[in-house]
């Protein structure tokens, strides 16, 4: 089989991973994430001051702002704002910072494909720049159900999409464990996952839902991967003197 | 979920939120044997483990059984006992409100000075900069500063800070300038008499002789963040070349 995509052999091949942290020196924690050739830039400031009426008495409160590569942010962009706030809320432990404010800014620097998933990592990764204390980190993916082969294809590009049947969007925290039989190690036990997001569109079945889900939940322990690497080679840069 | 494994104790651990500590009984057992003292950066979960709720290296003093997470970021969350460089933003009858880098800025009592009386107080402007030692910090209220030693009412070095330049780096930074043996500051005293403070908040406070030597010693600092020895070295020694 091929993909459209000729960068890329196997279905389930990610693109290549990138990211940046500590770019921006007004916000508090920034970083850029990069699949291929979708690129975002995340950033945050917090906790700082907040309107009164925004105001949480026995929480922090998170603002997300979705800016698209071109125009005006519009309707697809909201949706993404609840997403991606949804989405942290529960992660971000918020009753440390009572009364302030969490402000996250997303901008999509080029756009292949796979947006939203990008967004999310870019998000998660500013976060950890900025100290914010959270429960676990997540890790975003997307894949299609291409229309002619019926194929599942991880980390789509802008042209792949065009040809989808169906998009899926998942994400996933750390803390959730897959269960395999040590005995067949090619049959594996059914994962119990804890599905922080889920966000699909187009005709799909029950079955190719799941199977969806099962191939993103092992992509993603990639990107959890990545992140664990980019942190790690951060700090002994700034522990270098001490260390060395 | 990751477990963490404590093998070698001479590699940086580093952990990310989600990662939980070694399970060994650690939470049922109450006992003085058992018993863990938890710092910045790990927290108690719901599932009676405890997790790490930051980016950062691990650390373990075998005294006291404590663990905590050695993390960076640049915005300032206040904590009792810390000194730190604020400036004052506005002044009431009863309090200074000093912008701290914090969420909110904190109050310092108009008399909390050495020898302050209602008679002898200080005067302070809007723009002065103080060097205080926060009192008392909670995550509902503001912080409370004062700018002596609680223990013996001397001022300490706390106080205002005249001249000088202030620049703002990262918390992490700012910890690593206040130990002794820092290699950056011993290279820049080589060269340049100078005079700093440095607060926990990120703020540090340079003054030397010429406002030249001030912003070489504030760059310096700033660069030295990412390098390592070596590379601090030539840095130091660049920048002193082209004075």
């Amino acid at each position: 089989m091929s993909r459209l995509d000729r960068t890329r052999t196997s279905a389930h091949q990610l693109r290549p991973f990138f990211s940046s942290q500590n770019l921006l020196n007004r916000a508090d924690g920034s970083a850029q994430f990069d699949f291929g050739e979708s690129s975002v830039m995340c950033s945050v400031i917090g906790p700082a001051e907040v309107k009164l009426r925004d105001e949480k008495l026995d929480k922090a409160t998170l603002e997300v702002v979705v800016r698209p590569l071109v125009g005006l942010p519009g309707i697809k962009d909201k949706a993404r704002e609840q997403a991606i706030r949804e989405t942290l809320e529960p992660l971000v432990l918020s009753g440390l910072h009572p009364r302030t404010g969490i402000q996250i800014v997303v901008q999509t620097m080029k756009d292949d494909g796979s947006i939203l998933a990008t967004a999310f990592n870019a998000t998660i990764l500013a976060l950890l720049d900025a100290g914010i204390p959270l429960k676990s980190i997540l890790g975003a993916v997307t894949c299609i159900v291409d229309s002619e082969t019926n194929q599942i294809l991880l980390d789509p590009t802008t042209q792949e999409l065009a040809n989808a049947k169906s998009t899926h969007t998942f994400v996933f925290d750390n803390k959730s464990s897959i269960t395999s039989s040590p005995e067949n190690k090619d049959q594996e036990e059914a994962v119990e996952v804890a599905t922080l997001y889920s966000d699909s569109t187009g005709l799909f079945s029950e079955e190719e839902y799941f199977e969806c889900a099962q191939i993103c939940y092992k992509a993603v322990q990639a990107v959890h991967g990545f992140i664990r690497t980019a942190v790690q080679k951060k700090l002994e840069k700034e522990q270098q003197q001490i260390h060395s | 979920m990751t477990s963490i494994t404590m093998e070698e104790e001479s590699k940086l651990l580093i952990v990310l939120p989600g990662d939980q500590l070694p399970e060994s009984g650690l939470m049922e057992d109450s006992s003085a044997a058992h018993r863990l003292t938890l710092g910045p950066g790990l927290a108690p979960m719901d599932d009676d483990s405890i997790t790490a709720v930051k980016a950062g290296i691990l650390k373990h003093n075998a005294v006291g059984n404590r663990w905590w997470v050695e993390s960076n970021q640049r915005r300032y969350v206040a904590a009792q006992g810390e000194s730190i460089i604020g400036v004052v933003t506005g002044k009431s009858a009863e309090h200074y409100k000093v912008d701290i880098g914090a969420s909110q800025p904190a109050l310092l009592g108009v008399l909390a000075f050495e020898g302050a009386t209602k008679r002898n107080k200080p005067n302070h402007n809007i723009g002065d900069l103080l060097y205080c030692r926060v009192s008392m910090a909670n995550k509902d209220m503001e912080a409370e500063l004062e700018c002596m030693n609680p223990t013996t009412g001397k001022a300490d070095g706390f106080g205002e800070l005249k001249g000088g330049f202030v620049i703002k780096i990262s918390l992490g930074l700012a910890r690593r300038l206040l130990d002794p043996k820092n290699l950056v500051l011993r290279l820049l005293g080589q060269h340049i008499p100078f005079e700093m403070a440095v607060g926990t908040n990120g703020k540090v406070w340079v003054n030397s002789a010429s406002a030249q030597h001030t912003i070489l010693i504030c760059n310096a600092i700033r660069n030295s963040e990412y390098l390592n020895s070596a590379e601090c070295g030539s840095m130091v020694k660049s920048l002193v070349e082209k004075m």
